[in-house]
């Protein structure tokens, strides 16, 4: 009974059931805190500009979407201590004439300290933003919503998504350039 | 050193062995029905998932543990963490949904009928490369979406993978111990 193996069995086992009940009381604190935490302000989204444009090569028949956006937010408040990193994004969502719903993230973002959570953002989008469907003029007389989302990622624990802005309503498409 | 262990073994008889056979038996069988259990609840074919590339760092390292859902009449979001095997292709990969498009369907479960389109944080293209062929991913190769997130234990299977000597070593000495203990 008190052999050298069944001891060492006692301690790893105590201690595995301590780091285990550790993370466990971590990964429940942040759902409390963020509970209490002081709810995020809304941040504000601004589309300054939008174009319509064919794709290149065999992208021909896709429109493609070129946007110009600006972002005011401020997320600090997400920041605890069981926060090892925000992922930002910019979500377009819009309906196109064929009836398919589209939900496209045109712009990311990964924020790791408070510091840099105050986000002062003034850029053209990161990823290129094509319709599917692959018609012609399926997308002009569509309208796009653009979000601001975050996806809060613990040390320990569960992922968080949310919502940190919008644009005021829904954003036009313009007719496509032809002459490109 | 071994005659005194044997002889243990030989008192020990035919039917100690018998038993412990069972155990160890019993101990397998419980393991693998809480696996499929949660595999049931979650409906995905793989409920906990060891990361085992770089491209979602800084999110996921290798060794992190992922916990996945796949409810049946869930959508996918844009921002969701996803794991996904193309068939054909034997390692599952955990990647984030860049765009989802839902095409017009009156059915039972308008859900299913959705195209995906991912990409790893720490890459710089999204993913058409790796889905050998297809344009977009459909939700029958979605294995799950990450819920919750344990760091660094799942290291030990990556460990094992790496140095097969360890794996062997540590199956050889459990199966040694569970025969020769004697309670």
């Amino acid at each position: 009974m008190h052999s050298l193996y069944a001891r060492v069995n006692n301690i790893s086992a105590l201690l595995s059931s301590c780091v285990m009940g550790l993370l466990a009381a971590i990964a429940l604190s942040s759902v409390v805190l963020s509970m209490f935490e002081a709810p995020l302000e809304g941040g504000a989204v601004l589309v300054k500009g939008v174009k319509v444009v064919h794709g290149k090569g065999r992208a021909y028949q896709h429109e493609h979407a070129i946007v110009n956006f600006e972002i005011d937010a401020d997320l600090t408040p997400l920041f605890n201590w069981n926060t090892k990193q925000l992922f930002l994004y910019l979500d377009a969502e819009y309906t196109n004439s064929k009836g398919v719903k589209n939900a496209v993230v045109i712009w990311d973002r990964i924020v790791r300290r408070k510091e840099d959570a105050n986000i002062h953002v003034d850029s053209r989008q990161k990823y290129s933003f094509r319709d599917v469907t692959g018609f012609r003029s399926v997308i002009s007389d569509a309208s796009a919503t653009y979000t601001l989302r975050y996806n809060l990622m613990p040390h320990v624990g569960v992922l968080v998504y949310g919502t940190a802005g919008s644009t005021n309503g829904s954003v036009a498409f313009p007719p496509m350039i032809n002459h490109v | 050193m071994f005659t005194e262990e044997l002889k243990a073994f030989r008192r020990l008889g035919f039917r100690h062995v018998l038993l412990q056979a069972l155990n160890f038996a019993s101990v397998i069988a419980s393991g693998l029905m809480i696996w499929k259990g949660l595999g049931l609840i979650t409906n995905s074919e793989s409920p906990i998932v060891v990361v085992l590339s770089g491209s979602m760092e800084p999110a996921f390292y290798r060794g992190d543990l992922l916990f996945l859902t796949n409810p049946v009449h869930e959508r996918y979001h844009t921002g969701d963490i996803t794991v996904y095997k193309i068939p054909g292709a034997d390692i599952p990969i955990v990647h984030r949904v860049l765009e989802t498009h839902d095409a017009k369907y009156r059915g039972p479960l308008p859900a299913q009928n959705q195209r995906l389109l991912t990409k790893g944080d720490n890459n710089d293209v999204n993913d058409i490369e790796l889905y050998r062929g297809l344009d977009y991913l459909e939700r029958k190769h979605i294995v799950g979406k990450v819920r919750g997130f344990l760091p660094y234990i799942g290291y030990v299977t990556i460990a094992m993978n790496d140095f097969p000597q360890l794996k062997y070593a540590l199956l050889g000495g459990l199966g040694l111990l569970a025969l020769i203990q004697r309670e």
